[in-house]
């Protein structure tokens, strides 16, 4: 059984098409970038994750999580050191993945 | 080398056509991702930390220069530019996205390859000897035997859903450099008194969370028995394997419940059962198998070259090289020359499209058009004459390829680890970059001499750790990324199990910390006595002293 999580959580998931990490937004769409990320707790979670589920009923993103987060301000980004690595990249191969620009994927 | 028939490439066409409609009944959300999932895993396409992974299978580790050259256009037009080389002699893409999966696909069936069997708990890619029908140390090549053993498990009815992957490995070679008793099945060719080529037989080797080292429950199996034998294994493991708890599914925990004795005794009551049944091949299907791996036409050449001498007398970086990145081929004057995808301070395993493209052309060029992919991650040009080696060494080194460390501490196996695999809690790669950048000096690492570092960024060690003479296993402690080591593992003919030391180290620790078991080593070695040697005659106590104190 997954851990249960305390505090703010943000909603991540994986592009259907190629994969690529993105970020729940308080736009209600989808950012490579975190600072775009919605968060929150409790009922603004479980609205946020309501929201979010439609894009994976209509195949848009898939393997959606809500994960920890810690806020600086009032930008959200990811607690677990996995999760950050998603959000950045690889720490490797620095000139070809996308932590090179948030617009990697247009490259 | 095997060259697909009719009905190899109907095969592979079929399946492509099927996983094309797939995708695209996916895109159209036709297909829900819990519906796709396992058609996209039984393709070989993994979802990862950032992307889509392919995984290509190099069936035992074996590629013709024309394929080499396929998987990097694959790498420069589908992905970017790289691949990546895996401790199962396969090749992961890191990047492709799910819509040009299907072109890949049929890109790699052009060349007579494909990605099944590179996932999912079927019978996976039988791997082998990287310089098999190439070595001086061969009782026989085993590439046939692995081919039979590909043609019989793919799609095999029976064992596709298994209780969990299944992984065999064999050698033909007196030197195990297939890791061979650490698979669920490893085959060791031998001769018996009479000369009859066969198989000594271990069950129940792995790693993952559960390191063991597989048995050997039959010293001597002809090989025109050797389909049936296997079937009666599988058939065992099938119908006895945990399907309840996915940590206690692989054949290893089955062999350490039951007792290898008692699995012996139920494979040979089952092989009596089937034996005579049409599960082996024909004599004659067996003879045209081998006949694809004819020895290529050499001619005797002088074992040594007064221009390669005196360049090497020269130039240490290559005396260097040949010392440690050739091997003694079985035809006079050739070698096996292991080009080191480990340069100083890079990614192991790694290739840019550019770099496999020059393998090829090599391999063109000195190499009968043949290239094998090792365990540990590098390439091998398996034919080659020693009078082309300057020249060869040259163009390899203002490539990138000319590292001469194989066998050498910095010759590590690594896995993808946090940087890329979904799986991981640690990150491998930098801490693979950090420790070959403090062991830079050459002089200094072929001083230490053979060493093997091993390194996996968590517990299910495709980065073989427990097989490592220093193993290095990531683990996440209270979400910081922590690295444990381990002494004493071995993958070679004298199988051992790595031990934890102690506590873990952050990732600056970790690099500190090998550079200390080096040195005690190094303090502690008698003449002439490898790493391994000196640990097994020491113990461990010295090494934690070193590390942690004496308290």
């Amino acid at each position: 059984m997954a851990k249960k999580i305390k505090g703010p959580q943000m909603l991540i998931a994986n592009r259907l098409d190629d994969g690529r990490v993105v970020f729940f937004t308080r736009t209600g769409g989808w950012s490579s970038n975190t600072d775009d990320a919605a968060y929150g707790e409790d009922e603004v979670l479980e609205s946020l994750l309501e929201r979010a589920q439609v894009f994976v009923a209509n195949n848009t993103v898939i393997d959606l999580q809500a994960i920890g987060a810690v806020i600086d301000g009032d930008k959200a980004f990811p607690s677990h050191i996995k999760h950050a690595m998603q959000a950045k990249g690889p720490s490797v191969r620095a000139d070809l993945g996308y932590q090179t620009s948030l617009d990697w994927e247009q490259a | 080398m095997y060259a697909y028939d009719q009905f190899d490439h109907a095969m592979v066409a079929s399946r492509n056509a099927e996983f094309r409609d797939q995708v695209e009944r996916r895109l159209k959300g036709e297909l829900t991702e819990d519906e796709f999932k396992p058609l996209r895993l039984m393709n070989g396409l993994y979802l990862q930390l950032h992307a889509y992974m392919l995984r290509a299978a190099i069936p035992y580790g074996t590629l013709s220069a024309d394929q080499m050259r396929r998987l990097a256009h694959i790498a420069r037009r589908y992905d970017k530019g790289y691949g990546h080389f895996t401790t199962r002699q396969n090749v992961q893409f890191n990047w492709p996205k799910l819509s040009d999966t299907p072109d890949i696909l049929d890109e790699l069936a052009e060349v007579e390859m494909h990605a099944i069997q590179t996932s999912g708990n079927c019978i996976r890619n039988v791997t082998t000897d990287q310089f098999a029908g190439a070595t001086a140390d061969e009782v026989a090549d085993p590439r046939p035997y692995a081919e039979l053993l590909r043609q019989w498990s793919t799609f095999h009815p029976e064992f596709s859903f298994l209780p969990r992957k299944f992984k065999i490995a064999i050698t033909g070679a007196s030197a195990d450099r297939a890791a061979v008793k650490w698979h669920d099945i490893g085959l060791v060719l031998k001769q018996n008194d009479a000369g009859e080529v066969g198989f000594e037989v271990s069950v129940g080797g792995g790693m993952g969370r559960t390191p063991v080292i597989g048995k050997v429950i039959r010293d001597f199996l002809p090989e025109k028995d050797l389909l049936s034998y296997m079937e009666a294994i599988l058939r065992v493991y099938n119908e006895n394997g945990r399907r309840d708890n996915k940590y206690k599914a692989r054949i290893k925990i089955l062999v350490e419940a039951m007792g290898a004795d008692e699995y012996a005794r139920q494979t040979e009551a089952e092989w009596d059962r089937i034996k005579d049944a049409p599960i082996d091949v024909p004599e004659e299907e067996a003879a045209r198998i081998k006949a694809f791996f004819a020895p290529p036409p050499l001619e005797v050449l002088e074992e040594t070259n007064a221009s390669v001498d005196e360049f090497a007398s020269k130039n240490f970086l290559f005396a260097s090289w040949l010392n440690n990145n050739t091997n003694k081929h079985k035809v006079p004057g050739y070698v096996n020359v292991t080009i080191s995808l480990k340069p100083h301070g890079g990614i192991a395993g790694d290739a840019t499209a550019e770099q496999m493209e020059l393998v090829a052309a090599l391999a063109d060029a000195y190499s009968q058009s043949e290239i094998r992919v090792s365990h540990e991650q590098n390439l091998i040009l398996p034919h080659v004459p020693v009078k082309d080696l300057a020249t060869i060494w040259a163009d390899l080194d203002e490539a990138g390829l000319g590292t001469a460390n194989v066998g050498l501490i910095t010759d590590m196996i690594v896995c993808p680890g946090l940087d890329y695999c979904a799986l991981a809690n640690a990150r491998s790669i930098p801490i693979g970059q950090a420790i070959s950048n403090r062991f830079d000096d050459m002089k200094r690492i072929q001083d230490i001499g053979p060493l093997k570092i091993k390194m996996s960024g968590c517990i299910n060690a495709c980065g073989h750790h427990h097989a490592g003479h220093i193993g290095i296993l990531g683990v996440d402690r209270k979400g910081e990324e922590s690295y444990q080591i381990l002494l004493g593992g071995s993958g070679a003919e004298d199988a051992s199990k790595g031990t934890i030391l102690g506590p873990g180290f952050d990732e600056h620790g970790i690099v500190d910390a090998v550079e200390k078991v080096v040195a005690v080593y190094l303090g502690e070695r008698e003449e002439g006595e490898e790493f391994l040697g000196t640990y097994r005659r020491i113990g461990a106590q010295p090494f934690k002293e070193a590390l942690y104190g004496t308290h």
